[in-house]
């Protein structure tokens, strides 16, 4: 690059000047009056909505060219319309979560001199999927076209769809085992991918030779490229409705006043000061084939966050104390944290008004460099980065429901997201062809319980406000897999005086395949990696994974007996209806491939609950019970209820007058077990100071010590430890996998 | 605040509010005076006399007490000044073991208690449960919430404190 190149970078000097602009004067784009919002505020509204219905419809298109399941049936896709300067104006429904990942990746392009070389024209396609260029994981691949309108660069159109397959060293899209990027499979680094409104042919190969399942990341492609057409037809329409200066005021003021708007709700929703929250995620995978060396096989992070709430409405998150990036694929990049925190804040507080990048402009990031949430080498993998990120946002929800609750809109009140294992497999078809793919009926977790009801069941997760399960039918198109049963998994809510939503269970028959690999992702199995509020307690963790090798189901099948749908409630009805080689594993399945006549089970996470167990109302604990949402020694041993009557015959109802007395002197028993904070306080200290825990805790808090200071003094100061303290090199760590 | 929005509020925080109703109030415009609305209705339910400033958390108020302002349960047990972490007035049981674990997780899957613990903080008066901290053995204890409450008052609200 020349440098007279690089100063005639119209593009790149437009972008810098919007930055000044907006560090001078507070406002997007140095947009300090909406006057086109002034002049005719309906027009305005008008205006949006054209660009906002354009998105979405331009969405829908795509659902309808795509052969994924993870876009067609569970809709694993956005679309938007950016600034030339890569600000999002408009955005559909959807993966809200890459509204500003794709901007980061716009960005990059303009800040890289892509206006050189490659090249920035009409017609030009531009691909990424590179989360340290702006996306979260691996699988989430992004489109973007510029808009031209008479040679003048106006905008930019984009979509993106999650892929369920990414050719890494684990099939699917979510590469568990990938250690580096290098595992994680094809990366499209914004590459020119297409010319002339058609994507090159070269590229075509490239994916069909690097993929396990390349049509659906190709037609995919397609889609998200007819999308982005659609949006572009849009805009230009636009323009001739209103003139091109009219749109590019507009659409400026539009940022601004998402901006704004999002300031405003703070202030109004919530209530200025601290908060903090903190969560955790374990990691278990010692003994499981596939274990590479280069980091441990077990370990723990902890998930600090803070979050001031300012006096003008702007949020700060901080997440000093972190942990460092790990070599594991659940590191993430700035990119996804913006996503998640992006995808949270359309849920909680963009209801109303105009969604687009002005409501990321008004929040801040603070990710210490070095840790997982902003890594400093760009070789360390990102694939499975929603295992941390979930976790952490659903921190994040908790303390601004803290805020709804200060302020009284107790309706607004939410426990929170949680974690959703993925399954991806990958081997030969039942069709006898080879293929990939991740199954997305994790798309429906339970979600955490609202401070005026129960969470919902099986419908809620975090990185896109629609969840859906998807169709069992469409599922087994797809992969060589046969349903036994979808179930309601019982208590696996959080408890409180309302419960989180609670998850389902999979269970299902291999089927017409010899080989399958089944790798999942995204468990933490020996901490709770949600959390209660207010009295409620975490989600349970999720459940084993129960597997039985060689079963005989198809003799039972012939023989017309009876057949397990699920692992039931006792979790051994496996064991008493099938004959073969029974397995339970825990964390993530790392194991051999699967055949014909192998059975597999896989549970999702439950939300956390809210409120003192024993408030909640005795007839919503016998409703669940009758629903099959709890057992009956749940009510009893968690809720205190005491039962008439039994479940089977239809005569189980609730002693009141018993289940009053019994509340009364389980509160007066919490009193008796229960020890003064100071108390306890004191009998700890010995213990931490001798950092008396299992190695992975120690390690934990070591290495959130040696990286950021601010932990280690704080730290040191609750447990009142002499200055400089640090718990040695623990050379005990067992590090092989044995 | 008339009587029928009286009574709805009431509902809401009893959890007693019909759903379409509830719908209503997620969808429709913020009221912008919830606020004193919703103290309102908290202070007719306590039994104390305190002037309640800010709710935070189903029971924990923070309250007017002479010339301090204190955290205070709905049972009217007080926690101190707000600017520290209630938790510390509070009485606390751990549950590390398996069988205390399973206890709150019957039929269901719980954590290795080497890994992580799971704290109670109760109120001393009233044996209510009041927050869960789910943590790793030796995690300080979080202060969940310290509001700027002179900056609340005076520049959201436009009240004086
Ligand atoms: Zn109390």
């Amino acid at each position: 690059m020349t440098e007279a190149n690089s100063l005639n970078s119209v593009l790149r000097k437009r972008l810098e000047e919007s930055e000044t602009m907006l560090a001078e004067t507070g406002c997007y784009d140095g947009i300090t009056t909406l006057e086109c919002r002034d002049m005719d505020p309906l027009k305005f509204e008008t205006i949006h909505m054209k660009l906002r219905a354009g998105c979405v419809s331009a969405r829908e298109i795509a659902r309808r060219i795509s052969a994924s399941p993870g876009v067609r049936e569970v809709g694993e896709m956005v679309a938007a319309i950016y600034t030339p300067e890569g600000d999002a104006v408009a955005i559909s429904n959807g993966i809200m979560v890459h509204v500003h990942t794709m901007s980061r990746f716009i960005k990059w392009m303009i800040r890289n001199d892509y206006e050189h070389d490659p090249g920035i024209n009409p017609g030009d396609i531009f691909a990424n999927n590179d989360a340290f260029i702006g996306t979260v994981q691996v699988p989430d691949v992004m489109d973007v076209v510029p808009i031209f309108h008479e040679g003048e660069l106006v905008g930019w159109a984009g979509a993106v769809c999650h892929e369920l397959e990414a050719g890494g060293i684990t099939p699917g899209g979510d590469v568990a085992l990938a250690q580096e990027r290098f595992g994680e499979g094809l990366f499209i680094c914004a590459e020119k991918i297409g010319l002339n409104d058609r994507i090159r042919r070269d590229y075509v190969i490239r994916c069909e030779r690097n993929l396990r399942m390349p049509i659906y990341w190709i037609l995919d492609e397609q889609a998200k490229v007819a999308a982005c057409f659609s949006m572009r037809d849009r805009v230009l329409e636009l323009i001739d409705e209103i003139g091109v200066d009219f749109y590019k005021r507009i659409s400026k003021e539009f940022i601004e006043e998402g901006r704004r708007t999002q300031l405003a709700r703070v202030r109004q929703l919530t209530v200025p000061g601290t908060y903090r929250s903190n969560t955790f995620y374990g990691h278990v995978t010692k003994g499981k084939p596939g274990f590479q060396p280069l980091g441990d096989p077990d370990w723990l992070y902890s998930i600090p966050l803070k979050m001031d709430i300012e006096l003008d409405g702007k949020i700060v998150v901080d997440f000093e104390g972190a942990q460092p990036w790990g070599y594991h694929s659940m590191n993430c990049t700035p990119a996804g944290m913006d996503g998640g925190m992006f995808v949270t804040l359309t849920q909680h507080m963009n209801f109303e008004g105009l969604v687009n990048d002005g409501a990321w402009l008004a929040t801040q990031l603070k990710l210490p460099r070095g840790t997982w949430t902003n890594p400093d080498s760009e070789f360390c993998a990102t694939a499975t980065s929603w295992a941390l990120l979930l976790p952490a946002y659903g921190a994040f929800q908790r303390m601004l429901s803290r805020g709804f609750l200060a302020r009284g809109f107790l309706e607004e009140v939410f426990v929170g997201q949680v974690n959703s294992p993925m399954i991806e497999m990958g081997g030969i078809s039942q069709y006898g062809k080879p293929f990939g793919i991740a199954h997305f009926e994790c798309a429906a977790a339970g979600s955490g319980a609202l401070a005026i009801k129960d969470g919902l069941d099986t419908a809620y997760v975090g990185w896109n406000p629609e969840s859906d399960m998807g169709n069992i039918e469409i599922w087994e198109l797809d992969m060589p897999m046969v349903y036994l049963g979808r179930s309601i998994l019982p208590n696996s809510g959080g408890a409180g005086k309302y419960r989180g939503g609670n998850a389902f269970m999979s269970t299902w028959v291999i089927n017409k395949s010899p080989e399958v690999r089944i790798v999942t992702s995204e468990h933490s199995s020996r901490v709770f990696d949600n959390a209660g509020m207010c009295g409620g307690y975490p989600a349970p963790t999720c459940q084993k994974h129960r597997v039985v090798r060689n079963s005989n189901i198809y003799q039972r099948v012939e023989q017309r007996r009876p057949l397990a749908h699920s692992t039931g409630l006792d979790q051994n009805d496996l064991e008493q209806f099938y004959q073969g080689n029974q397995q339970i594993i825990e964390g993530p399945h790392i194991a051999a491939p699967m055949k014909e006549g192998d059975i597999f089970t896989h549970s999702y996470n439950g939300g956390g609950g809210y409120g003192d167990p024993l408030e909640r109302d005795p007839v919503l604990v016998l409703d669940d019970i009758i629903q099959g949402h709890s057992s009956q020694i749940h009510g009893e041993r968690v809720h205190g209820i005491r039962f008439k009557g039994t479940i089977d015959d239809e005569t189980l109802e609730i002693d009141f007058s018993q289940t009053q007395k019994t509340r009364k002197r389980l509160r007066t028993e919490r009193l008796q077990d229960a020890v003064p904070v100071m108390e306890w306080y004191e009998s700890e200290k010995d213990k931490v100071k001798q950092g008396d825990f299992s190695p992975e805790v120690l390690k934990m808090y070591r290495a959130a010590m040696d990286l950021s200071e601010e932990f280690a003094q704080e730290f040191r100061a609750f447990w009142q430890l002499e200055n400089g303290f640090a718990y040695p090199q623990n050379e005990q760590v067992d590090l092989s996998n044995e | 605040m008339n009587n029928r929005q009286r009574e709805e509020y009431r509902l809401l925080l009893d959890g007693q509010l019909p759903w379409p109703q509830t719908k209503n109030l997620m969808s429709s415009y913020k009221d912008r005076d919830r606020f004193f609305k919703i103290l309102e209705i908290y202070q007719d339910k306590v039994e104390w006399d305190e002037k309640i400033l800010l709710p935070i958390g189903e029971h924990l108020f923070i309250v007017q007490k002479g010339k301090q302002r204190i955290v205070k349960c709905s049972c009217g047990h007080e926690f101190g000044d707000y600017r520290k972490n209630w938790k510390f007035q509070a009485v606390l049981r751990v549950r590390n073991t398996v069988e205390d674990l399973e206890g709150i997780y019957p039929h269901a899957d719980v954590c290795d208690p080497s890994w992580m613990e799971i704290r109670e903080f109760i109120c001393p008066g009233c044996g209510t449960l009041l927050e869960v901290e789910a943590c790793s053995p030796g995690y300080p204890i979080t202060f969940d919430f310290c509001p700027d409450l002179e900056g609340f008052y005076s520049q959201w609200l436009n009240h004086p404190l």
